[in-house]
């Protein structure tokens, strides 16, 4: 199962995934991408049923492309991840819905303040200022509850996030061995070797 | 397991003297993790209704916006603001309308309506999550805490409290009556409207 | 002949409509609006005739505003429903032949008219350093050109293009004919004009009012000089020919002095 955390930090947010797509207990793939930079202020992690995650996150990035050309202006981060919650909760009473959690993390241009939202494959959204997704989440929120920092620099913020990695692997028996680590502020993305 | 309690959260409404309060816990989870403690579950239909959605998250949110397009289309075409009572109806049939595919919610509400003489009477109401109205003139309850709710309000609550007490009557009942339960908590916020006056407070709640 | 009326009205249209030109170069590939001159309370950001379908593809129309608000949007979703189920940008002609198959469409169905616009695409082809320029028109033909001008007046700038248009125009090339050829039926000048150029996969520019002004104002300085030299040469021919009826004058008059 895919693993994802994200936080938010003084003008920045950073969203980590693992990088491994597994088939039952085999490992396929060892460097798979599962952070989507769906605008030029906007990441999204995505994890759930292998098929569908990538298809929603296509779809999304698609619609929210479209509105951008149309409107010449990009979504802010709470109307666009307020979208994204909508598609997915219509998408829950259709015949088939897609399984997808996901973790919008962006940089809201206007007001120049990180927003970080959870949501899940029902369509329950909420903003928080940290937040994991699959296994990794029994860890790390408590790990966060301590030692996050709203008010942190990045390099704070980095050492947080290697701390959660760290408890992960030294308790997960199945702990993944590669997280993709990306950062979005006011100068848009970039992604981050730890 | 339950939909109902997959989220967990609790409401409570009270009707005071000319007054009413509501109040609900601020916690989302996923089952037995907690995830946020800021979740909103009570939300202003108008100066003098507020309505409380515990129950499936998602359905929280997806019921907060289809309210808020059917109130607004109500009062443009109406020209004036709906009546506690209208509002209750809209609420019954419009969780109605999804019969056979209901939303996971139970809905709460709390207003003061207005009489010929123009004074204001309070108001409270809830329906289950297929619409059907529950009409109370003392208190009503929803939520994974709503038995304790029950037992504490019973014990509480009294007639034609004035809006300090009311507030601490509804304050105490949910605080107390959600430490008995594993899914709601961590934090809550209380409504007392008043006839010229709503008051917001939030309050903390143990974090266990 | 069968003539569909309803096209007719629509072409009208699209002639009534205010005039743009867009030009090939070597790898380069231009488009130029008359812009109608805006009110002077209005937001001329929102009178907008040309505009992105996708990172690499351009529109300009002439003809009913509105209808070509609704065909463009038709033309954006496409472009992006496209790349999400082939993971591929449109091609120019692909989006072009979209776009002419929505306004064919509109000539056949029950209880629609035609749109009343002709278009003109330009872009790159992804992977592709060639420009393309397409039109199309309200009956549904699309055709690729080099140099091409829909809207009102059209055909003047056309026959203007025609004389003008060379291959493997230069970038200043390319958007000097474009003024020059808008020129011709703009009256107002640079401040009624509005250019496009791309000049490959997703690099658009449109030029600011001052570089427009300056063009014109080289034109109008070539077009001096072009006078000044027909001038010279006719004031030159009618001098000869004064000098020769003189001397025949001359030699008549001569036993005089």
């Amino acid at each position: 199962m895919d693993i994802s955390f994200a936080l938010t930090g003084k003008g920045y947010v950073i969203v980590a995934a693992d990088t491994t797509a597994a088939r039952s207990i085999i490992k396929m793939k060892v460097d798979e991408d599962k952070i989507k930079v769906i605008s030029p202020h906007l990441l999204m992690a995505y994890s759930g049923e292998p098929g569908d995650t990538v298809q929603f996150a296509e779809y999304v990035e698609r619609n929210l492309r479209l509105y951008q050309i149309r409107n010449t202006h990009p979504l802010r981060p709470s109307s666009a991840a307020s979208w994204i919650r909508g598609a997915l909760a219509s998408s829950l009473r259709s015949r088939k819905p897609y399984s997808v959690n996901l973790l919008v993390g962006g940089y809201d241009t206007s007001t120049y303040t990180p927003h970080l939202y959870w949501i899940d494959y029902l369509g329950t959204m909420t903003s928080v200022p940290f937040a994991a997704h699959g296994y990794g989440s029994y860890f790390a929120l408590s790990l966060l509850d301590r030692y996050h920092d709203p008010e942190a620099s990045l390099e704070e913020g980095l050492a947080t996030l290697r701390r959660c990695l760290d408890e992960v692997a030294k308790r997960l028996v199945v702990s993944p061995e590669k997280y993709k680590v990306r950062v979005v502020d006011k100068d848009g993305v970039r992604e981050i070797e730890l | 397991m339950s939909i109902m309690e997959y989220n967990g959260g609790s409401v409570i409404a009270m009707v005071g003297k000319e007054c009413v309060a509501i109040a609900s816990d601020l916690r989302l989870g996923n089952q037995s993790l907690g995830i946020s403690s800021h979740f909103q579950k009570i939300f202003p239909m108008s100066d003098r209704i507020y309505l409380g959605l515990p129950g499936l998250a998602t359905d929280v949110t997806t019921l907060k916006e289809q309210f808020r397009l059917r109130l607004n289309m109500y009062t443009i075409k109406e020209e004036r603001e709906i009546e506690p009572e209208t509002f209750a109806h809209l609420v019954s049939s419009t969780l109605y309308e999804r019969r056979f595919g209901p939303y996971f919610i139970e809905p709460v509400m709390a207003g003061l309506q207005k009489t010929p003489s123009g004074a204001y009477k309070p108001f409270i109401a809830a329906t289950d999550l297929i619409g059907c109205l529950n009409f109370a003139k003392d208190f009503v309850v929803a939520g994974t805490a709503s038995t304790k709710l029950f037992g504490v309000a019973e014990g509480l609550w009294e007639p034609d409290l004035e809006p300090e007490d009311l507030f601490e009557t509804c304050a105490q009942t949910l605080l107390n009556a959600v430490d008995r339960d594993a899914y709601s908590g961590w934090g809550a916020e209380v409504y007392v409207v008043t006839k010229d006056k709503v008051i917001k407070r939030t309050l903390k709640g143990r974090m266990d | 002949m069968a003539i569909l009326f309803q096209v007719e009205y629509a072409l009208e249209a699209v002639r009534k409509g205010t005039c743009a030109v867009g030009v090939r170069g070597k790898d380069v590939v231009v488009l130029g609006v008359e812009k109608k001159s805006v009110l002077q309370l209005q937001d001329p950001r929102t009178v907008r005739k040309v505009v992105m379908l996708d990172d690499h593809v351009c529109l300009a129309f002439a003809g009913l505003t509105a209808d070509g608000r609704v065909l463009i949007d038709k033309a954006r979703i496409e472009c992006q429903s496209h790349r999400l189920t082939v993971e591929d940008p449109v091609t120019i002609e692909y989006i072009t032949r979209h776009i002419a198959g929505i306004q064919q469409k509109y000539t056949q169905s029950g209880g629609v008219r035609p749109f009343g616009i002709s278009t003109l695409i330009v872009g790159f082809d992804p992977h592709d350093t060639r420009p393309r320029l397409y039109q199309t028109e309200p009956s549904g033909i699309y055709s690729s050109w080099k140099a091409n001008a829909i809207g009102r007046s059209s055909k003047t700038v056309r026959e203007f293009l025609e004389k003008n248009h060379k291959d493997d125009m230069s970038r200043d090339d390319a958007i000097k004919l474009t003024v020059k050829s808008l020129l011709e039926v703009v009256q107002t000048g640079a401040k009624n004009i509005e250019i496009s150029v791309m000049e490959s996969y997703g690099k658009i520019t449109s030029l600011d009012l001052s570089q427009i002004e300056a063009i014109v104002s080289e034109i109008e300085r070539e077009k001096e000089a072009e006078a000044e030299r027909k001038r010279s040469r006719l004031a030159a021919t009618a001098a000869g020919q004064a000098a020769m009826t003189q001397v025949v004058s001359g030699t008549g008059e001569g036993s005089g002095q």
